[in-house]
């Protein structure tokens, strides 16, 4: 017999995600979710350029409005990616031959979160040429696809963190998937606010206390108002201190509570 | 030499519910431990604990020498093939073996090389490239042994592996249990419910019932040590039946003789287990000296499944 001389990977997690990446783009479900994407963002863009042509809207608000929706949008796909992670395998019957891996659960979380995240940066990758073609020639194109892909990754690392968090402690793939889509909602209905319940010392804490909210509210400042960088710097405080945490969260979730029954001990 | 698995005082609780209460045994490296229980006796329980899956409530154990406070380190040394696990359906056999040589350390050219070699051994060569949704269920539980082999592993693990399979898919799984024994000179725990199996490839059997050790030792041992009651089955002429009743009535030893299904002529006779071998020694030698016509005998009890039901219904 041959002696087990092989050792754990160093950098597993890159394993992982690697396998991920191939289900989730070789399968075909991450090249469903981003082909939707881009006929949102065709449309949202064909409406905003029809806008802007009658003087409804615009240029730098037609640039905002559809870069905003695409972070949204993407933070949203590697959320719904992310709330599948775990539950997902757990429910398929293939967490088990994941767990015995000699690999820290930890770094299994990570390669998972990480082909989650791939997906909003496809959908970002794919808006690009969308805002360049909104932008051109008000010279904000830079400013906005950097402040967007800033944003928007912030974004995405706490909705995807947050999916996979939800997908660690679910009994089902589908409670996940729905308390998942539950807090997303919960999250954006402040923006469905009526104008005057987002102003006001209480209104303005909930929009910087909200992550969603403060991220584009930041976007907007720089695209539509010009705003340097520096200028609003406050209000990416809640989606920094989000990602992060959440990021802390799952990685504590994964490494501890990662288990092949929802409430079952290591 | 330490032993493969040692186990001593291994207790699993889920709440209040005791599904492994004080699992203490030892086997050595080499051999093939057939790990039989009836639903709920806590084999699966015990196999998770022992595969590092689940931690114990108390014990300890070590595999392959690796005390149970190093999971990864027994993980690495172990190879598991769940009961019913879920296989990527999208994945071919090939890739699948791929992405686990790689978890398992393996770097990428010498993971393809291990892929492609343990799916010629499990008999999957030629359906490597296919996609897993297409693969039987015999086929599957072939990729899922060949899938615990990628790490040359001192210890492996297989959680009822003829499950649901047909006679043939049984026999190509219990070929790969005695082959990984042999030519790899690995440990076997099998866990199954079909006694059969672990009297053909089994050196040895741990019997669990309701979460306890109810018997270790040789497959023979075990047998032995239940004293369950040895029966015989037997068929006589269909007119010489009374008369062979009659006969067997008046042995020493037998204890109940009743009429049985089957062939006309059949009955069974059942000694009191004292002295089993005799009883139905002399009970044949009276039938023949009386010139019954004994068409067949057949000795049946002391074998595992006697000492199965006696061990599992008694507790």
């Amino acid at each position: 017999m041959v002696e087990a001389e092989l050792t754990t990977p160093r950098r597993s997690w890159t394993i992982v995600g690697e396998w991920e990446l191939r289900d989730l783009w070789l399968g075909g479900r991450g090249l469903l979710l981003t082909l939707a994407f881009s006929v949102l963002v065709s449309m949202l863009t064909y409406l905003t350029a029809t806008n802007r042509a009658l003087n409804f809207l615009e240029q730098r608000e037609s640039v905002n409005l559809t870069l905003q929706v695409a972070i949204a949008v993407g933070a949203l796909l590697a959320l719904v990616a992310a709330a599948d992670t775990v539950s997902g395998e757990r429910e398929r019957g293939t967490l088990e031959t994941l767990l015995l891996a000699p690999i820290p659960r930890l770094q299994l979380t990570l390669g998972k979160l990480g082909a989650a995240f791939s997906l909003s940066v496809a959908a970002f990758a794919i808006t690009i040429p969308y805002v360049w073609f909104l932008g051109r020639g008000v010279g904000i194109v830079g400013a906005a696809l950097a402040s967007g892909a800033f944003v928007g990754m912030l974004l995405a690392v706490f909705l995807a963190s947050l999916g996979t968090l939800v997908s660690v402690f679910a009994a089902s793939n589908r409670v996940s998937l729905s308390v998942s889509l539950f807090l997303l909602l919960a999250l954006f209905a402040p923006t469905q606010f009526p104008s005057g319940a987002q102003q006001g010392w209480l209104g303005e804490f909930l929009l910087r206390a909200n992550p969603l909210t403060a991220g584009e509210h930041y976007v907007g400042k720089i695209v539509v108002d010009g705003h340097a960088w520096s200028q609003d710097v406050l209000w990416l405080a809640s989606p920094i201190v989000a990602a992060a945490l959440f990021a802390l969260l799952v990685a504590v979730a994964g490494a501890r509570f990662m288990h092949l029954s929802r409430g079952s001990s290591r | 030499m330490s032993a493969a698995v040692e186990a001593d005082g291994v207790r699993k609780l889920y709440g209040e519910l005791v599904a492994v209460e004080d699992l203490t045994f030892s086997v050595a490296p080499g051999q093939i431990l057939g790990v039989l229980g009836p639903n709920g006796a806590g084999k699966t329980t015990a196999i998770r604990v022992l595969t590092t899956l689940l931690a114990p409530s108390r014990g300890t154990f070590a595999v392959a020498g690796v005390p149970h406070t190093r999971p990864l380190e027994i993980r690495r040394r172990i190879g598991v093939l769940p009961e019913s696990t879920g296989y990527p359906e999208r994945q071919t056999g090939e890739e699948f073996m791929r992405y686990h040589a790689r978890l398992y350390g393996h770097a990428r050219a010498s993971a393809v090389a291990v892929a492609a070699k343990l799916l010629a051994d499990v008999g999957l060569a030629d359906r490597r490239r296919s996609l897993i949704a297409g693969y039987s269920r015999g086929m599957r539980q072939r990729l899922g042994i060949a899938r615990a082999l990628v790490n040359e592993p001192r210890v492996v693990f297989l959680d009822e592996p003829t499950l649901g399979l047909d006679p043939a898919g049984q026999r190509q799984v219990l070929s790969l249990v005695r082959r990984i024994a042999r030519e790899r000179g690995a440990t076997v725990l099998l866990s199954t419910h079909l006694l059969a199996e672990v009297e053909e490839v089994c050196s040895h059997v741990l019997i669990l019932n309701r979460g306890r050790v109810a018997a270790l030792g040789t497959v023979s041992e075990v047998a032995r040590r239940a004293a369950a009651p040895r029966s015989a089955r037997l068929r006589v002429a269909p007119e010489h039946v009374e008369e062979a009743l009659s006969v067997l009535a008046r042995a020493p030893g037998i204890e109940h003789l009743a009429r049985a299904d089957g062939a006309p002529g059949s009955l069974t006779a059942t000694n009191d287990g004292r002295t089993p071998n005799g009883h139905m020694n002399e009970a044949l030698r009276r039938l023949v000296e009386t010139g019954v016509p004994v068409l067949s005998f057949e000795l049946e009890g002391a074998r595992l499944s006697d000492a199965f039901l006696a061990m599992t219904e008694a507790g």
